[in-house]
């Protein structure tokens, strides 16, 4: 059985003004995979990960037990984030200071020597893509790119756990494609990898497990392709109009449904879930054509099934 | 310092804290620089043209030369009071710098003091250019005066803790004008840099005694004058170490819990 990078037991967090942001979360992540946390905002991911290097002080419980690579993050901060390299969910770049600067500064909090530091850096920017924007002012950078900085500025210690906090949010797609391969290639170099997200493609992408939390709590766990098949039933009917049922709209009610066939409404549409397709089919031929669209169920419903349709006051 | 396999030492980390500043300071080193040689040469050329003519001699010294050796280290308080009230509230606040430090192996306590001997080290950088341009001017001599930066180092430290201890409170930077203002501008008026303290009413004295640019200005004029050299500097000495260590601790405790939730 391999190690586990990280061990978390009934990890809970209320803060001062008394909101519960990590309520009861327990998980195991074995070294060398990727591990991703799924939740709408002010779900507690990135409370949850604070907590893991000592950003965010966890709740003094006895049932509580936290080790990363055999450290208390409560105890031993330190020895953790020499370890781990963080990609915050802002980028907190030096914005005075040029793209090797930041990086050369940045080495010296993990006491790198100067020497080693000027080859590292070089081989980073080489490996983020960035080798043109060396001499460059942060603040000329693209968004993408300085994602791509941040991530490069995570990796100078070498590290054996790389934490990313929304890596790709509000990046376009082909970025986000060259951070999944990045993330991906760390992956088979044995680095431990946690990641928050909310787009369901990223975790398909790149996670080998996955939890779904919300207001808190952990609301499902397992690797992706599993959830898929366990959580949600594999086909769905979307009528985006609802209203194309018209007086017919009856006979689509829960009741007279074959059955196997799931409805929810919400976000002006219905959704008619079912594990055979031909069943929406003959659902859909029922409909004026056009205004129905029958496709395989993704992350994404699932995530909105387990999640709760209602934003919640933190969104 | 022993090595530590876990993680860099205390000094490689408080060091790396140094650094940064250092680099950020030192990247626009022409607009930095001017300053600290600026500001002391209109002073005193104001003074020295306008003012001081009309004062005569006392306490055994010009009253240019009185004026010149307080400004070595009021340059340093106010240096040390700006880089840890607005910088500090904007690489908090504004910039985020602190959450990409903490996320490397640098503790909140490394950060802070960190910070705090930066500060101290453009306390001794600031006295030293008034030094430079006062004994340019002829008015002190410079090889006699070399320890100024060592108490121009612990006159910086003494208000960064001071600064850092307000920041610590402050959730608008606005709210730095009351400890500007209500603070440091009476304290530079006060405290011994423009007449001497024996020339306020008894009961002020005392609570200039309490004030904290008292001791530094007192200890800086002697070491810049390299002359009235008496045992109760060490009180002043005393007096500093002691708050600053204080006063650190405190501000340390309290940016912790503002900056780990």
């Amino acid at each position: 059985m391999p190690k586990n990078a990280i061990e978390v037991d009934h990890l809970f967090k209320t803060y001062a003004d008394g909101t519960t942001a990590v309520d009861d979360v327990s998980f195991r992540i074995p070294e060398g995979t990727c591990f991703g946390f799924l939740g709408p905002n002010g779900a507690g991911k990135t409370t949850l990960m604070k907590m893991l290097f000592g950003m965010v002080r966890r709740d003094c419980r006895k049932e509580t037990h936290v080790s990363v690579f055999g450290f208390d993050p409560a105890r031993n901060e330190l020895a953790i984030k020499h370890l781990s390299g963080v990609v915050p969910q802002d980028d907190n770049l030096d914005a005075e200071m040029n793209v090797s600067a930041n990086l050369l500064i940045y080495s010296k909090f993990y006491g790198l020597p100067s020497k080693e530091t000027r080859l590292r850096i070089a081989e980073l920017l080489d490996f983020m893509e960035l080798k043109e924007k060396s001499e460059s002012k942060v603040n000329d950078l693209s968004g993408g790119m300085k994602r791509r900085l941040v991530i490069a500025r995570a990796l100078l210690n070498k590290p054996r756990l790389l934490i990313l906090d929304e890596p790709t949010t509000g990046l376009d797609p082909q970025v986000r494609q060259v951070i999944w391969d990045k993330a991906r290639s760390l992956k088979k170099e044995g680095v431990t990898i946690l990641l928050t997200t909310h787009y369901m493609e990223e975790a398909y992408q790149i996670a080998d497990s996955i939890i779904i939390m919300d207001k808190g709590k952990r609301v499902i766990e397992g690797s992706p392709r599993e959830l898929l098949s366990k959580g949600i039933e594999s086909w769905v009917l979307e009528v985006l109009d609802p209203e194309t049922m018209g007086a017919s709209g009856e006979t689509f009610s829960e009741g007279c449904l074959s059955p196997g066939v799931r409805r929810e409404d919400g976000n002006s549409r219905s959704q008619f879930f079912s594990d055979h397709p031909e069943t929406l089919r003959e659902l859909a031929s029922r409909l004026p054509s056009g205004a129905t669209h029958v496709r395989p169920t993704n992350l994404e419903d699932l995530f909105l099934r387990a999640t709760g349709r209602q934003l919640n006051e933190m969104q | 310092m022993k090595c530590n396999r876990l993680y860099p030492s205390l000094a490689s980390r408080l060091g790396s804290v140094w650094y940064r500043h250092f680099r950020t300071y030192t990247k626009d080193i022409v607009s930095n620089g001017f300053p600290p040689f600026m500001e002391p040469l209109i002073f005193l050329a104001g003074m020295g043209l306008g003012m001081a003519r009309y004062v005569p001699n006392f306490v055994g010294m010009s009253y240019l030369q009185f004026l010149a050796t307080g400004l070595v280290m009021t340059s340093a308080m106010f240096t040390a009071s700006f880089e840890c009230t607005f910088g500090t509230f904007i690489r908090l606040e504004f910039d985020k710098i602190y959450d990409g430090m903490l996320a490397a192996p640098l503790s909140v306590a490394n950060v802070v003091v960190g910070e705090a001997i930066w500060a101290g080290t453009k306390g001794a950088f600031f006295s030293f250019a008034v030094l430079v341009i006062i004994s340019a001017f002829g008015i002190v001599n410079f090889f006699t005066a070399l320890l100024t930066p060592i108490v121009g180092f612990l006159t910086g430290l003494l208000f960064a803790a001071i600064a850092l201890l307000m920041t610590s409170f402050v959730k608008n930077i606005n709210h730095f004008n009351f400890y500007f203002t209500g603070l440091l501008s009476p304290m530079f008026m006060f405290c011994g840099t423009i007449f001497p303290i024996t020339n306020l009413p008894k009961s002020l004295q005392i609570v200039a005694e309490l004030l904290p640019l008292t001791h530094p200005v007192r200890l800086g004029r002697v070491v810049v004058m390299a002359s009235g050299w008496k045992y109760s500097l060490l009180l002043d000495l005393f007096y500093m170490v002691c708050v600053t260590s204080i006063v650190l601790f405190l501000a340390v405790r309290r940016l912790e819990h503002r900056m780990v939730k």
